[in-house]
């Protein structure tokens, strides 16, 4: 599992405020430290309006301008005005909820060819960059390639919008709710292509969702987020392990946790948290055999 | 630095809750009450008359509770282009108006530019005129929800309904186009971050650079646009699903009552702009 490399973004004391000076002015962080090693997958869960996309805005020079705090991105403390954000930017990939609605270019390989373009990257070069972004994301290159962007389906849209962020070859891969809204087969195929940059390619996860059940499938450790405020972190067993903790910042643990923690709570010796329905069948069944 | 809240910038069409007198006036009668105004507004020419006008703008803004620097930081966006029409006017229209309530002088003259004290006084005029409707329209926006304003523009149409003026619809169209106004300034700023996100660079390119900076709204017109032709779609499919047939025989939720304060808004104001008019040839300058 997670083998802790180098830290790669350091968040400390981190505070915003949107329209600030206005009278609409909404304090979304208030005091966030957290930090993302090389090679692990985070998760950052929290109910609506905790600020868990303010805080990833920032991992990406986005959102830039705080009255407190730090963010240190491979290096490169995010407030130094003279920055590069855009270099920043290829490091780390933003991928928005409802990605597909970025798209503009009439075919889908342009579409997906925009960073590499902007990065002055020569002809070949761009070639390859999206022919291995389709690969990552599951578009035969030679099929899609030429086809019209606003022709495909809702996943296939999806899908180019990614590759589209992967084609920067960033290191740092940030899931703002991008799962959302898409039909299950198509979710589970995207996480597990997702996991699968990760292991084989070393692409570090960021993962923004409020879907229990799918953080648990695929992230190393888990980070709560509630007004404004990191209040647990811990390896995702830790974290899904105190269901009450989750109940008190409006969230839930996947329905198999929740039925690990029942069965604890009759007596019943479950070995360790299980996560995934193949974890708890396991775990069931050694119950059983003892 | 690239600063992508928009909203900051939107102020006009922005409904800040409050409890002020202005808030508590039948919508009608602010309605009635921007429109006398703005009458006067289009009327005078003068320093005095605008010096008043305006003054009567800031009072009602401050009456209002709302944020004075705020809705002034509502006019930056507009700036650069307010800057190039005060500068057309100085030098172009030096002999075109002559000033009001003053000798003509000419303080400045090269071929057919020139500086005249009409082109100065109209320049400040104009920058005035400018101010007095913006607060006036941003104070009913702002003080009012647009709910509240279609539904008094509804009612104020209902006269002219015999005369087959589709009173609802054209409040309807209204309220719909305000509504959207944010809603596309938030989009705009969610496709914007995530064109950034892919190495979109925004900014980049000085004021002049039309073809550069062209070419970077592209990437934010075209999904824009896709995302308003969905929402126009889905708004269609949400307003068949609740059987909307048009405005004829529908009955409403709210209605208004003009109370005694709502009439003395009115009535002061209208004393105020007729003697505005009536003293408007008397001015000093």
């Amino acid at each position: 599992m997670s083998t802790r490399g180098r830290v790669i973004i350091q968040v400390n004391d981190l505070h915003h405020t949107y329209l600030s000076g206005t009278p609409l002015e909404v304090k979304a962080l208030k005091g966030v430290t957290m930090e993302v090693y090389e090679g692990e997958v985070v998760g950052i869960i929290g109910r609506t309006g905790a600020g868990k996309s303010t805080i990833v805005q920032h991992f990406n020079g986005l959102i830039r301008k705080r009255e407190r705090g730090r963010v240190v991105v491979d290096g490169h403390d995010m407030a130094d005005p003279s920055l590069d954000v855009r270099a920043v930017r290829q490091k780390v990939g933003l991928v928005f909820q409802h990605p597909e609605q970025q798209l503009f270019e009439r075919l889908v390989g342009d579409d997906i060819a925009f960073g590499p373009k902007k990065m002055g990257l020569p002809p070949e070069v761009r070639r390859e960059r999206v022919r291995w972004a389709m690969e990552m994301v599951g578009l035969d290159f030679e099929t899609f390639k030429d086809r019209f962007t606003f022709s495909l389906s809702g996943g296939e849209m999806r899908k180019v919008a990614i590759a589209g962020v992967l084609a920067l070859q960033p290191k740092v891969l940030i899931l703002d709710e991008s799962t959302t809204g898409i039909d299950p087969r198509g979710r589970k195929e995207l996480l597990s292509r997702m996991l699968n940059l990760n292991r084989e390619h070393g692409v570090t996860l960021v993962f923004v969702s409020s879907n229990m059940e799918e953080v648990a499938g695929v992230a190393d450790r888990i980070y709560v987020i509630d007004n404004g405020r990191a209040v647990m972190h811990g390896t995702t067993r830790e974290i899904f392990g105190q269901p009450e903790a989750l109940r008190r910042y409006g969230l839930g643990v996947p329905h198999v946790s929740a039925v690990a923690h029942r069965l604890s709570q009759d007596g019943i010796p479950v070995p360790r948290v299980p996560l995934t329905v193949a974890e708890a069948e396991e775990d069931i069944w050694k119950i059983l055999n003892s | 630095m690239e600063n992508f809240e928009f909203l900051r910038n939107v102020t006009i069409g922005q409904y800040f809750q409050g409890d002020s007198i202005i808030h508590r006036l039948d919508p009608r009668a602010k309605i009635t009450v921007l429109l006398i105004l703005v009458a006067v507004n289009s009327f005078i020419l003068s320093f005095t008359g605008n010096v008043l006008l305006l003054s009567l703008c800031i009072a009602l803004v401050l009456l209002s509770g709302i944020s004075f620097a705020f809705m002034l930081s509502g006019i930056k966006p507009a700036l650069p282009l307010i800057a190039i029409f005060a500068l057309m006017q100085l030098f172009f229209y030096g002999d075109a108006y002559p000033p009001y309530g003053m000798e003509s002088i000419t303080y400045w003259r090269w071929g057919m530019m020139s500086i005249t004290n009409g082109s100065i006084q109209l320049v400040v005029v104009t920058l005035m005129r400018f101010l007095e409707i913006f607060f006036l329209v941003s104070l009913l926006t702002s003080t009012t929800t647009t709910t509240n304003i279609a539904y008094a523009i509804e009612s104020m149409l209902e006269p002219f309904q015999r005369l087959r003026l589709p009173a609802q619809e054209i409040s309807l169209i209204g309220t719909i186009a305000l509504r959207f106004v944010p809603i596309f300034a938030e989009q705009m700023e969610i496709i914007m971050k995530a064109q950034a996100s892919r190495g979109a660079d925004f900014g980049e390119g000085g004021v002049f650079q039309f073809v550069k900076r062209t070419r970077q709204m592209v990437t934010l017109i075209v999904p824009l646009f896709v995302d308003a032709f969905r929402r126009a779609e889905d708004l269609i499919l949400a307003m068949d699903a609740r059987c909307y047939t048009g405005g004829r025989g529908r009955t409403k939720i709210v209605r208004f009552h003009m109370g005694r304060m709502d009439y003395l808004f009115i009535a002061l104001t209208a004393v105020f702009g007729v003697l505005i008019m009536v003293f408007r040839d008397h001015f000093p300058v």
